[in-house]
């Protein structure tokens, strides 16, 4: 498994497709919380929003970096399940790579005020953490949904990762009706700026690594219907 | 007859690539034993690299299911994918780990495969910057780095240099001394290297099957030679189709002269695939045609087909490269489905000629002792008796037309 996730990764980084996403990521930060001066918590919860879209796109060029015929050549070497595992752990790792920048950026652009209280700084971080593994999962699982691996038409991958996008933000509006349908994006960003409660935070958790289950495994099925 | 139980087995597959589109492969039972190859054979587009993937496991039958599988399978695809920015080492390396082999081992395998197939000096370009015979040779390489139960090659002998293509025959048998189990198909007849391989004829969605038969026993009906000419430039594709049909071709020989002259020009073989019309036929004086009578233009094809009683049951000619290098464990078997539209294709199938593993390729000279002709326009050697009629490879020595 590890040698798999590092064949991809090894792809990813050698082809430079690694590049535009983390130029994409870090000039939203930037534009975002340039001279902003939001509390930490708040910060966090907008950065995890305007991260989502590019963790996806991050996923899915990730997964697209493999010719279709190597997927199959490491599937007959190792497995189809851990092809399948190893593809999606490669995009994981990448996208945790990106945390650590998404949480830095804010400060050093002056986008987070100096904490007032004493464990304040460690509360937003933890808030702030918390918001973007939990845009992970679902980000990669829609990167996921649109990759060649799951869509026979590279127009179908672009339109499944933009309706995806433009989903999560309409649908996840205050007001929505379905919210549902949709990982909790913004729901964690509007929970992060107001302060979550235990239940928020269970609920929330639970909505995301649910769509982020259900999401994956539509890409298992659309992969094994293209096999 | 002792059977072991299959390395792979097909279990009424069926295979289509969308609800909507029309079955590649219908209700399809096949299975593979230990120490066993078959070659997948059929027109383009019929179906064989689905089959291989299929056995491969790369596709998932629509209904129907393949069974036993072993835990190692190298697949060689039919087209490396060299888009990779990975350079020879670098991903052969990382192919080896996926396979489970790492340390100094791994460094090992990976040197001494790189060495077998002439990619040491390739080892830190990157894939994209290779041949394509080359990208194949890197396909090869990753198939075989830890040692495979079942290797599917799908065309492998596409791109390859001589001394490769020479090669690969000596990998299947490896392979088989193993106790492993070989699938290949070929399009361009360089499966006459494989003598001792079943035959799996891909047609209409469905397989036809001929098993090889010992070393010296007779196809049920016997077996009879049909030489053909051919205008060089239709070789290639008349090989191909005598082959989709289910018939062994043996030999082709180059273009003869038209001057009359009995002379054979040893040639490449059939499956060397340099020049239109390559190769000698196995075929003495075909049926018909009188000893001395001029060659005709067109390259000879010799086709073995199974006798059917005739009036006049010539024997068929010798060709010393006829010989199969070695049998098959299996004795002669009853061929599967008959393809459609090929009402002679045979039940069972005598040895093919072919050159040694590794490769000697078989003189053209062999034909035509005693000054026979070469090729009758269309002759037939037929109507062996079974148990009398000798395969390729004895029979008619001298040109006389009897059989020894």
């Amino acid at each position: 498994m590890i040698a798999m996730v590092r064949m991809r990764l090894g792809g990813f980084v050698r082809t430079a497709r690694a590049v535009p996403p983390l130029v994409a990521g870090l000039v939203a930060l930037v534009v975002l919380h340039g001279g902003a001066g939001a509390e930490a918590a708040e910060a966090y919860g907008v950065s995890a929003v305007v991260l989502f879209p590019i963790l996806a796109w991050q996923t899915k060029l990730l997964l697209d970096t493999e010719p279709d015929t190597q997927r199959r050549l490491v599937a007959v070497a190792a497995g189809r399940r851990s092809e399948f595992v190893g593809g999606l752990l490669a995009a994981g790792v990448v996208g945790v790579a990106l945390i650590p920048l998404a949480l830095a950026v804010p400060w050093l652009v002056g986008g987070v005020t100096a904490p007032v209280r004493a464990g304040e700084l460690g509360v937003g971080l933890a808030i702030g953490l918390w918001a973007h593994l939990l845009a992970l999962p679902a980000a990669v699982g829609l990167g996921a949904l649109a990759s060649r691996a799951a869509v026979t038409s590279p127009l179908y991958g672009v339109v499944i990762l933009v309706c995806g996008v433009v989903g999560v933000f309409v649908f996840g509006l205050r007001d929505s009706v379905v919210p549902w349908l949709v990982p909790p994006v913004l729901a964690v960003a509007r929970a992060s700026a107001a302060g979550p409660t235990g239940a928020e935070i269970a609920l929330l958790t639970g909505h995301a690594l649910l769509w982020s289950a259900v999401a994956i495994a539509g890409y298992a099925g659309l992969r094994r219907r293209r096999a | 007859m002792v059977w072991q139980s299959p390395l792979v087995r097909l279990d009424r597959v069926w295979l289509r690539y969308g609800r909507r589109a029309p079955w590649v492969l219908r209700d399809v039972d096949l299975e593979l034993g230990p120490g066993r190859s078959a070659v997948v054979l059929g027109r383009n587009g019929v179906g064989k690299s689905t089959l291989l993937q299929l056995a491969a496991g790369v596709l998932t039958p629509t209904r129907g299911a393949v069974r036993d599988r072993p835990a190692t399978v190298g697949w060689v695809p039919e087209r490396f994918p060299g888009d990779q920015p990975h350079t020879v080492r670098q991903y052969l390396t990382a192919m080896g780990s996926i396979r489970g082999i790492s340390g100094s081992a791994l460094t090992q395998t990976v040197a001494d495969w790189t060495e077998r197939l002439g990619l040491a000096a390739y080892l830190d370009v990157r894939l994209s910057a290779l041949s394509k015979g080359t990208a194949q040779k890197v396909g090869l390489a990753q198939a075989l780095l830890r040692p495979p139960d079942l290797l599917i090659l799908d065309e492998p002998w596409e791109g390859l240099d001589g001394p490769t293509r020479e090669l690969v025959p000596e990998l299947i048998r490896e392979v088989r001394e193993a106790g492993g189990a070989v699938l290949v198909s070929d399009h361009r007849g360089e499966t006459v290297r494989l003598p001792d391989a079943e035959q799996w004829t891909v047609a209409d969605g469905s397989v036809s099957v001929v098993f090889p038969t010992i070393a010296g026993s007779v196809a049920p009906g016997g077996i009879s030679v049909v030489e053909l000419a051919v205008p060089a430039f239709r070789v290639a594709g008349v090989v191909a189709d005598l082959r989709a049909a289910g018939h062994q071709v043996l030999r082709v020989r180059p273009p003869e002269p038209t001057d009359g002259a009995a002379e054979t020009t040893p040639g490449p073989d059939v499956g060397s695939g340099e020049g239109p019309a390559a190769v000698a036929e196995s075929g003495a004086p075909a049926a018909g045609a009188p000893p001395g009578a001029a060659p005709t233009s067109g390259a000879p094809v010799a086709v073995e087909t199974p006798a059917t009683p005739a009036p006049r049951a010539e024997p068929v000619s010798a060709a010393p490269v006829a010989r199969p290098e070695s049998a098959g464990d299996r004795a002669p078997g009853t061929g599967g489905t008959r393809p459609a539209g090929t009402p002679e294709a045979p039940a069972a199938s005598a040895d093919t000629a072919g050159p040694a593993p590794g490769g000697a390729t078989p003189a053209a000279g062999v034909v035509s002792a005693g000054g026979a002709t070469p090729a009758a326009p269309v002759g037939v050697a037929g109507g062996s008796p079974a148990g009398s009629a000798p395969l390729v490879g004895s029979g008619d020595r001298n040109g006389t037309g009897e059989a020894q």
